[in-house]
């Protein structure tokens, strides 16, 4: 049953995973807010799915990902069309995680380019596809001013996505940098992905027999 | 309150579950059977009118349901938010021969209008069919169901959990941000200002969250959250009733009936 | 049985500098009320995390020494079978609230759903522990907007409602008043009389002195006394390791450098107020 390997997969993750996707979706929605109550220009909705990712893994990411677009559909259904974007930043940001690259800032800020180009590329073949490249959001009036202004529809989605998408992981990728720098080593143990993060490996790493094998 | 009322509190729990309303007590899964139903119906059509029914009937049920208010506040917000720019840019941009208005370089189509309207009330079908879902089954009772048919526990955690913790870090980081600002941290004046208000508001409140995990954990853990055997649940969720059977019954009939006529161009 | 048999054992939580616990021989008897006391980061919670298994099995690190519970080695012990043997309540409460229940009758349900209790058994357990506790007031409000001083009752509810033999409480009572926490100890010390074993740290050494059947003082890491708490409690030694003695002990303490000693060192407040009503009694006597 999928339920009982979902169960079964939320186990070989590591124990503190599981609680750490609500963790998760919280940081997506809390951060979306903070950004419209300051009025900052850029989304900041997917901290938590890159975090979680970065941390925790792919798999667990993009879980991430997909909960908090189903929780936005709850309200503004259409969001729903672009969960596979937020999976997809959950899933790359544990690949990124494992090779190391949260690691370094310089690396960190580069990874802002393939995050930006699932968001404003994959987000514009999105709107395309399912809603004809009128879909609604942050750069609906941009596209119709654009294709207004005589550039081809396509066209238009891509030139008003790209750009705020750069514009959104920056501070994205910079926030997760931050906040993994700031994880506490007693935390970073337990989570799937710590031991990038902890450096060198691990002095006391005698783990107990019983450990993972016996947690139902 | 007196042990009697405490007594009064267990005997509830001890009666199946009713929200004292006929509608908001259909089974969460005869629930999404019947929306999901009228949802199909709606898109099998060719036409606006039937979907816009159909929304028309999801405000209907949600006032039997004792929601209507709440519920025509979300979705007019829904439509004017997302149906009318939709509709909107539609009848702009698409391309037609008849025209209706003209409007410089480009011009307002009766193909524009029609292609609008089809696919807005499409699109408005699904939003209503999920929002009115959502404002009639707590997400208490859709996981407590979910559980029933096999779904872990697990899976209701993390969904129930998130909820919570939307609520509580949001709270917390407004309390945050409100301190900063009364300790003079500019959350005003210009982009670069208000963004450098964002780190240090977020950063610590995020980590104290994750840290907080630890003993989350050993709490649920110390709750047998690990045991591998049945659980029980204390709410008592009727099982699907006679008439819940019905509903889906009837529902599946309903939606192959509207796929088939919307093959043959019945509607 | 003895509950717990610690031998030469020490622990280093993962990538700490310091060792939590050195050289550690210790063992508690079942059926009693054990306390520990010790300044803070002396080992307390390390130490009760060790008991409950959670060392090793969710914090990692460096275990060395023998531990055995209930006559198991640690390590054989299936995690599961463990947390349902023995219950914890941690001392942070607002951690150790579920977060997705809606009441506090349902949040203190929790344990028992998972461990599968039937409905009718849950719901009559839920109302003897809220009776116990005295919490009528609050079993229909969200647990997620009570007080400190309410989720600490509440995690208290929930763990004594799965009735674990064995309870291990870390600092049960530290956002509760003077009173709820001594009704707090009475609980506790109610489930001593029905067999439980419990393990205890905590700071208000005055209760401890009161309910607890040995003492066990904690200082960076390592165990400095260990005994009955009359024994532990009354000895010269006890506030060498910056732990503070009960009013009433340094009362008689004070009294006895007066030089006007009273028969007995008390350690409880009945014992002081029954010294000092004989010396009243006395001194009346002799007018
Ligand atoms: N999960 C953990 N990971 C790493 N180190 C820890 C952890 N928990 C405690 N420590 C460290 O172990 C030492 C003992 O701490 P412990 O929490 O056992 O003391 P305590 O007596 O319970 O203190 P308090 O009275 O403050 O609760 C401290 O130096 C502490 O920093
Ligand atoms: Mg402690």
């Amino acid at each position: 049953m999928a339920s009982s390997r979902f169960a079964t997969f939320m186990r070989g993750y590591g124990r503190l995973t599981i609680f750490m996707i609500p963790i998760g979706i919280a940081i997506n929605f809390v951060g979306g807010q903070i950004a419209l109550l300051l009025k900052l220009p850029v989304y900041l909705d997917s901290i938590g799915t890159i975090l979680v990712g970065a941390t925790c893994g792919g798999l667990p990411g993009a879980l991430v990902g997909l909960i908090s677009n189903g929780i936005n559909s709850i309200t503004s259904p259409p969001t729903f069309a672009f969960a596979i974007l937020n999976v997809a930043f959950g899933l790359l940001a544990g690949y990124f995680g494992r090779i190391g690259v949260f690691r370094t800032w310089w690396k960190t800020l580069l990874s802002v380019l393939p995050f930006a180009f699932i968001g404003g590329f994959c987000g514009a073949l999105i709107t395309i596809w399912v809603f004809d490249g009128l879909a609604v959001g942050g750069g609906a009036i941009v596209v119709g001013a654009l294709t207004a202004m005589g550039m081809d529809l396509n066209t238009a989605n891509f030139a008003a996505q790209l750009p705020m998408d750069v514009l959104d992981k920056v501070p994205t990728v910079l926030i997760v940098y931050a906040i993994i720098k700031g994880i506490p080593k007693r935390l970073l143990v337990k989570l799937p992905l710590g031991r990038v993060y902890l450096g060198q490996p691990n002095p006391r790493a005698k783990k107990p027999v019983a450990t993972t094998a016996t947690q139902p | 309150m007196t042990n009697n009322a405490v007594a009064a509190v267990a005997d509830r729990y001890r009666q199946p579950m009713t929200l004292g309303n006929a509608v908001l007590d259909i089974h969460p899964i005869a629930m999404v059977a019947g929306i999901t139903a009228l949802i199909v119906v709606g898109l099998a059509s060719a036409g606006w009118i039937v979907p816009l029914a159909v929304s028309a009937l999801f405000v209907g049920i949600a006032y039997l349901a004792g929601r209507g208010p709440s519920y025509l506040v979300t979705i007019l917000k829904l439509w004017i938010a997302v149906g009318l720019i939709l509709f909107a840019l539609r009848a702009l941009l698409v391309k037609g021969e008849t025209v209706l208005v003209p409007l410089g370089p480009i011009a307002i189509t009766r193909e524009g209008i029609e292609n609008g309207l089809r696919f807005t009330t499409a699109v408005m079908v699904i939003c209503g069919g999920v929002t009115l879902f959502f404002a009639i089954v707590s997400m208490r009772r859709l996981m407590l169901a979910l559980e029933r048919i096999g779904v872990s526990p697990r899976v209701s955690y993390v969904i129930l959990a998130s909820f919570q913790a939307i609520t509580d870090l949001g709270a917390t980081a407004r309390v945050v941000l409100d301190a900063q600002k009364a300790r003079g941290i500019e959350t005003e004046g210009n982009v670069f200002v208000r963004a450098r208000a964002f780190f240090p508001v977020l950063a610590p409140v995020f980590l104290t969250a994750m840290t907080a995990t630890e003993e989350r954990a050993i709490a649920l853990d110390a709750r047998a959250f690990n045991n591998p055997g049945r659980h029980t649940s204390l709410l008592n969720l009727k099982p699907l009733t006679a008439v819940d059977t019905v509903l889906v019954v009837l529902s599946l009939v309903v939606a192959a009936a509207a796929v088939t006529g919307g093959i043959l161009g019945w509607f | 049985m003895v509950l717990a048999a610690l031998t030469g054992v020490g622990f280093t939580y993962a990538y700490a500098e310091q060792p939590a616990l050195v050289g550690i021989d210790l063992q508690l008897e079942e059926g009693r009320l054990h306390g520990v006391v010790g300044l803070n980061s002396s080992g307390k919670t390390t130490l009760c995390s060790l008991i409950r298994g959670v060392i090793p099995h969710f914090h990692h690190g460096d275990l060395t020494g023998e531990v055995v519970i209930l006559g198991r080695p640690l390590l054989d012990w299936d995690p599961a079978e463990l947390s349902r043997t023995i219950g914890c309540v941690f001392d942070n409460p607002f951690t150790q609230i579920s977060g997705i229940r809606e009441t506090v009758f349902e949040e203190i349900a929790i344990g028992l759903e998972n461990l599968g209790v039937p409905r009718d058994e849950m719901i009559e357990r839920v109302e003897s522990v809220v009776e116990q506790l005295g919490i009528e007031a609050i079993v229909e409000k969200n647990p997620n907007e009570l007080s400190g001083g309410q989720r600490q009752k509440v995690a208290f509810a929930s763990i004594i409602a799965m009735d674990a033999p064995v309870v291990v409480i870390d600092e049960p009572t530290s956002q509760l008043d003077p009173e709820a926490s001594e009704a707090v100890f009475e609980i506790i010390e109610g489930l001593k009389h029905r067999g439980k074993s419990i393990v205890l740290a905590e700071h208000k050494i005055d209760l401890l002195a009161q309910y607890a059947d040995t003492i066990t003082v904690m200082n960076e890491g390592t165990v400095v006394m260990h005994g009955p708490t009359r024994d532990v409690v009354g000895s010269d030694e006890f506030g060498a390791y910056g732990v503070v003695p009960p009013e009433v002990t340094e009362l008689g303490r004070r009294l006895a450098a007066a030089g006007k000693p009273l028969d007995r060192l008390p350690i409880k407040r009945a014992e002081a107020f029954d010294e000092i009503s004989v010396r009243i009694g006395r001194s009346t006597h002799a007018h």
